[in-house]
């Protein structure tokens, strides 16, 4: 019967992604995929932050650095294909993770969200002062987007904003759901234990450190895949964009609002930004005093996040324990 | 003396006149994040508050005195309100809860400024008596940033006999290192917190009112400042005066002399040092728990 519910639940999902240009029209579609561009985003940063305990305030080099892998592939590389250029996103976002993960799997802490901090605003500063390569504050734009195209069988134009959205769709639902299988696999387990208790699970002869590092890239690369989805989109990535430190707070933020202790909270977030976004600023330009009193409002009232107070509320209708795929359930629906 | 020496000691003093500013504001953050352990976020916005503050008793009294008394006092008092009402009641759910609560109450203070004096930058002369140039040993130092200096050094010692010779920054020590202990024995720790915020509050004030003549004062004022101060504490080591005093001076020797010599990289220089402390010693240079 559950997994009755659930296949259902995924299938009206499907549905509703699909039908949602046709119902929304243009404007909205493109705020979905912003949208959903910044839920990837928010996730990979949860993955350190919820699953792992690890503090970021440097996220944003990989999302910009896959931003401006795929810019650089598509500005530089003639004739490159869509997914190559995606793929380079990827890769420079590994890349980079990479380079960093011998010093960032030693310190946990303050010390590791100052150390991304730092790392960050060196990014930043590159993207800014190498302007042979990054074109410094204009960023790279006006690339040209190819088409996604299977040799012989078919060729789909992605100037089409339509063509285009179920495109992004596809590559950041897929990555969602390799992130949400990394997180139930066994290897998952030990991202938490590793959270909850790091000594113990060394006892236990897994290696904690090389553990760190494979959570460390995969959250470094799919941030580089919602970089890179977030550089076509906008046929533009600046430093500003890319790189600045609010693009690392941002998740945070989301992530805290959406809550914490669970997968699809970042989403919720992401989503609740997104709704108080287009609500407040169509009716006054103070949307950073809304949103400073939500967040005020949210820590004082929910301190859970939004996923918490679903299942205060859930548990004051329900008056049982309600598991915790309850109200994931709910999550998915509330998202699509 | 050569011109090229008056221009290194020049930069010298604009770097030290920054690092002494940033020590202002970093050794509040001492207090309160260092020591209590609260991510204050916010930081930088009373900073920010209190030289909008300093303009407006400036316009109403025209008397940088009274600025420097009030400002500092009115930023640290609403720094004790956000403690006592908000922060307190957060303290349970950690420097998440914090940071939510610190970011928020960051953007309604800059949206707050914005609607009270606008976004433009708004002037502030420096005092009469603290105009112009002084000579020693042949060389002339603005006596602005001699007297910001000479006001930290002087703070930095008030604070440093306070915290080490006196019975309250003996109870203040006592409470951050075990506040449960201290309860027990019959003083009021919540009382003693509020105090130590309002404290640093107050100190971000003091660095506010100081910078104000130098840079005008407009609402992205707090930004760079901030995010230095959060450094030093990491850098210095958390709770460190002495750290937090050293890595400050450092940072402002940085920027000045950066800017001079390797001008495209000058930003970076501070992370990059940090990144290195970090690196070899991720609790900071005289930090004794992370």
């Amino acid at each position: 019967m559950r997994k009755k519910t659930k296949a259902v639940l995924w299938v009206l999902l499907l549905v509703v992604l699909v039908c949602y240009p046709q119902i929304f029209g243009i404007y909205y579609t493109n705020v979905f995929v912003t949208f959903a561009v910044f839920a990837l985003f928010a996730i990979t940063l949860n993955l350190l932050l919820g699953y792992s305990g690890l503090l970021s305030f440097g996220h944003a080099m990989f999302f910009g650095s896959g931003a401006y892998g795929t810019a650089l592939a598509l500005e530089h590389i003639k004739g490159c294909p869509l997914l190559v250029a995606l793929l380079f996103g990827f890769l420079a976002a590994v890349a980079l993770a990479l380079i960093l993960c011998p010093i960032m799997v030693r310190v946990s802490g303050t010390a590791f969200a100052m150390l991304h901090l730092a790392f960050g605003q060196l990014m930043y500063v590159l993207a800014l002062k190498l302007r042979g390569i990054t074109g410094g504050e204009d960023g790279i734009g006006g690339f040209p987007i190819p088409p996604l195209s299977i040799p012989g069988i078919v060729s789909i134009d992605m100037n089409n904003p339509l063509n285009f959205y179920y495109f992004a769709m596809t590559v950041l639902l897929a990555s969602m759901w390799i992130l949400w299988f990394f997180t139930k696999t066994p290897f998952g387990g030990i991202m938490v234990g590793i959270r909850d208790n790091a000594n113990r699970v060394d006892y236990l002869g897994f290696k904690v450190p090389q553990s760190k590092a494979v959570i460390y890239l995969f959250a470094g690369g799919f941030a580089g895949v919602a970089g890179s989805i977030y550089a076509i989109f906008q046929n533009l990535i600046s430093a500003e964009d890319g790189f600045h430190v609010f693009v690392s707070f941002a998740p945070i933020m989301m992530t805290m609002v959406g809550g914490i202790g669970s997968f699809f909270g970042p989403i919720a977030g992401s989503a609740i930004f997104g709704i108080i976004e287009e609500l407040t600023s169509r009716y006054t330009e103070r949307v950073e005093l809304v949103m400073g009193l939500i967040l005020i409002l949210v820590i004082m009232f929910a301190p859970m996040g939004f996923m918490g107070l679903i299942q205060i509320i859930k548990e004051k209708i329900f008056c049982k324990e309600p598991g915790q795929k309850q109200s994931e359930e709910a999550i998915i629906e509330e998202a699509a | 003396m050569s011109p090229t020496t008056a221009m290194y000691v020049a930069q010298g003093i604009h770097g030290l006149a920054y690092g002494m500013i940033l020590f202002l504001v970093a050794s509040g953050l001492t207090l309160i994040f260092g020591m209590m352990g609260i991510l204050n976020l916010a930081h930088a916005a009373f900073f920010m508050l209190s030289a909008y503050f300093c303009y407006q008793v400036l316009v109403m009294t025209e008397s940088f005195l009274l600025a420097l008394l009030i400002a500092p006092i009115a930023a640290g008092l609403i720094g004790v309100m956000l403690e006592r009402f908000l922060l307190r009641r957060v303290h349970a759910f950690g420097h998440i809860g914090e940071l939510i609560l610190t970011v928020g109450v960051s953007l309604v203070i800059l949206e707050g400024v914005k609607v009270f004096w606008g976004t433009e930058s708004l002037p502030v002369k420096v005092p009469a008596s603290l105009e112009g140039l002084i000579s020693i040993a042949g060389l002339e130092y603005p006596i602005y940033r001699l007297f910001i200096i000479g006001l930290s050094l002087l703070i930095l010692g008030i604070m440093a006999g306070i915290l080490y010779k006196t019975r309250l920054g003996m109870v203040v020590r006592a409470a951050v290192s075990d506040a449960d202990m201290v309860n027990a024995l019959g003083i009021n720790v919540p009382l003693v917190f509020m105090f130590v915020f309002g404290a640093g509050t107050w100190l971000a004030g003091v660095a506010g009112v100081a910078i104000a003549p130098i840079l005008t004062v407009f609402p992205g004022l707090g930004d760079q400042v901030g995010l230095d101060a959060f450094m030093v504490v990491v850098v210095g080591g958390f709770g460190s005066l002495g750290g937090a005093f050293l890595v400050s001076i450092i940072f402002g020797l940085l920027s000045s002399y950066g800017v001079q010599f390797v001008s495209q990289l000058a930003p970076v220089l501070m992370f990059i040092f940090m990144a290195i402390v970090l690196v070899i010693k991720p609790m900071g240079l005289f930090g004794e728990r992370e």
